[in-house]
């Protein structure tokens, strides 16, 4: 269910990248595609019942853990995220100093 | 010596020097330098970093990175071309040193990946270092296109990826190829791997994920221009061109539905570059033209002139973006009838020019005519002969729309063009220039390779 969710996040992302035309709005569109897509890896690791996958003593050995690669892999990506959205605010504001405006169309009438 | 230097190392130094921020160029140069020399030592192979082997799968959990010949060849474009423009480059941007040495790490790393996730870090590292290089265009407008395309793009890729890997638990590339080998049925790759080459093709500006292109490329400077048409298109369709030949290894309707992409590609990029009047939109529409050729070469699985081809085309649109980003610079104009003459008073560099241009063209004595022959031939025994008829029409287009580029640049017009190259530029011109000559004319090098420089699906049978 949860994966239903998650597709539906991002496709609302994905969509919102094509409506939009405010450069803010659109980092905030990739924002939400993005943790769709980060849910979605999380949900592939689930395992009913499991625990966090973290061996604390030798009696925790016969527990059910939850796949603890697509959890590495969501830090890396969420890291990776944060890079790219903030060079995305630095350049919108590199924008909004020269043109005076974040409307793609009156950036593209501008150039 | 490990492989992993070619990483670590520009990584390392790219962090040092922003404390040294004057000699953050010379930093690069020494650098890129290293690698290259340490290309010739280096021992061919997989290397496994961190983690461990599963005992039960004997599955390897943790990084691997593996080298080739193939890799070996794009290492050498890689850091090569990276060299040559930041010692051309090496007053003009002199803060741009640590961007280039975050972008040698990226593209390095995506080079040797033998991981998908790691593939999809060093994507990004590479595409964020992309994004910074473009700023140097002063058009934050185009660079914030480039980072929406890219980061949809690789979020594709990513997905892509996790969806291979709750199908098959594993990211690690060849287990991965054995994995859908004992599968055997495709259909349920197509939607996985469709996503990977969207994520992909946006990199390799292949139609139509490359929207981004024009803003970038058509206002790129003498650093920007070389560096993402030919050191990031080389790295990218090397890249490309590895997981086409051993992981999507496109069948049924997946292929199909690739070649119409590609082949549409190639034809509307030559028709772009044919109806602009820009000589910086004729370069980038060609670019879009070529890669598309080159991924196309890949798919039908010409590895060997596929690689030639990214090689010839990485050199000849260097010396292009070089030449004509430098004489911009100078003119702020970069119609073509506003450049009318400009080689009359350069020689040198206008023999340079014409020779990629002619190389890129693919007319006999140039390696270009060598690669196009040989592709063509192929897919001739392959009985591709679509393609082969898009590709001679295509080449067509090229050669009007280069010829009539080449007589505007050499005959001047009403306006004087007066541009002054210093030597090394001269210099770099000249040595690509000869190379792109001498293997047209003495080609035995060439054939010593064959398509099994990719040594991955070596590894994939014998382990």
């Amino acid at each position: 269910m949860i994966q239903y969710a998650a597709i539906f996040l991002f496709a609302l992302g994905f969509y919102g990248l094509f409506v939009n035309k405010n450069i803010i709005k659109l980092i905030v569109s990739l924002n939400v595609m993005e943790i769709g897509l980060f849910l979605f890896i999380i949900s592939i690791g689930f395992v009913s019942d499991g625990i966090a996958p973290i061996v604390s003593s030798v009696d925790d050995l016969g527990l059910i853990y939850v796949d603890p690669i697509p959890q590495a892999l969501v830090l890396t990506a969420i890291v990776i995220g944060v890079g790219t959205t903030a060079l995305g605010l630095a350049l919108s504001k590199n924008i909004f100093d020269t043109y005076h405006t974040l409307e793609l169309d009156e950036l593209e009438a501008i150039q | 010596m490990n492989i992993i230097l070619l990483i670590v190392i520009p990584l390392l130094v790219a962090f040092l020097s922003i404390l040294v921020k004057k000699y953050q160029m010379m930093l690069l140069i020494f650098v890129a330098l290293f690698n290259v020399i340490i290309l010739f030592f280096l021992k061919q192979g997989m290397i496994f970093v961190g983690g461990y082997e599963d005992e039960l799968t004997h599955n390897l959990l943790g990084i691997t990175l593996f080298l080739d010949v193939y890799a070996v060849i794009a290492l050498w474009v890689i850091n090569g071309l990276i060299l040559v423009i930041a010692l051309l480059n090496i007053k003009s941007y002199q803060t741009y040193g640590t961007i280039l040495l975050l972008a040698m790490a990226g593209l390095n790393g995506l080079v040797l990946a033998n991981d998908l996730f790691n593939l999809f870090v060093f994507i990004e590292i590479s595409g964020i270092a992309a994004y910074l290089i473009t700023t140097s265009n002063k058009k934050p407008v185009s660079t914030f296109k480039y980072l929406l395309y890219g980061s949809i793009g690789s979020s594709l890729f990513l997905f892509g990826i996790v969806i291979l890997y709750a199908m098959f638990g594993t990211l690690n590339i060849v287990i991965m190829i054995r994995e859908i080998e004992a599968l055997n049925d495709y259909r349920q790759l197509i939607l996985p791997f469709l996503m990977m080459f969207i994520g992909l093709g946006v990199e390799a500006k292949l139609l139509p994920f490359n929207h981004w292109v024009k803003g970038v490329l058509g206002t790129s400077n003498s650093l920007s221009g070389p560096m993402i048409a030919s050191v990031y298109m080389a790295a990218t369709t090397f890249v490309f061109g590895r997981l086409i030949t051993n992981l999507f290894q496109f069948e049924g309707s997946l292929l199909l539905v690739v070649t119409i992409l590609l082949t549409v590609g190639i034809l509307v990029g030559d028709l772009m570059a044919f109806s602009s009047t820009k000589v910086r939109e004729i370069l980038l529409f060609s670019s879009i033209a070529q890669s598309s050729i080159i991924v196309l070469l890949f798919v039908n699985g010409l590895v060997i002139w596929a690689v030639y081809l990214i090689i010839a085309n990485a050199l000849s649109k260097t010396v292009m973006f070089l030449v004509i980003n430098h004489s911009v610079q100078k003119t702020n104009d970069d119609e073509v009838e506003s450049l009318k003459g400009l080689f009359s008073h350069n020689l040198l560099v206008g023999t340079t020019f014409t020779i990629a241009t002619l190389s890129l063209m693919g007319l006999p004595l140039f390696i270009g005519f060598i690669i196009k022959l040989n592709y063509l031939t192929m897919f001739a025994q392959q009985n591709q002969f679509i393609v082969m008829i898009v590709i001679l029409l295509a080449s067509l287009i090229e050669g009007i729309y280069l010829v009539r580029l080449l007589i505007k640049l050499w005959y001047p017009g009403d306006q004087k063009v007066e541009v002054k190259y210093h030597l090394a530029f001269k210099v770099v011109c000249v040595v690509i220039a000869l190379s792109l000559l001498v293997f047209g004319t003495y080609s035995n090098p060439l054939n010593k390779l064959d398509h099994n420089i990719d040594e991955i699906s070596e590894v994939v049978i014998h382990g």
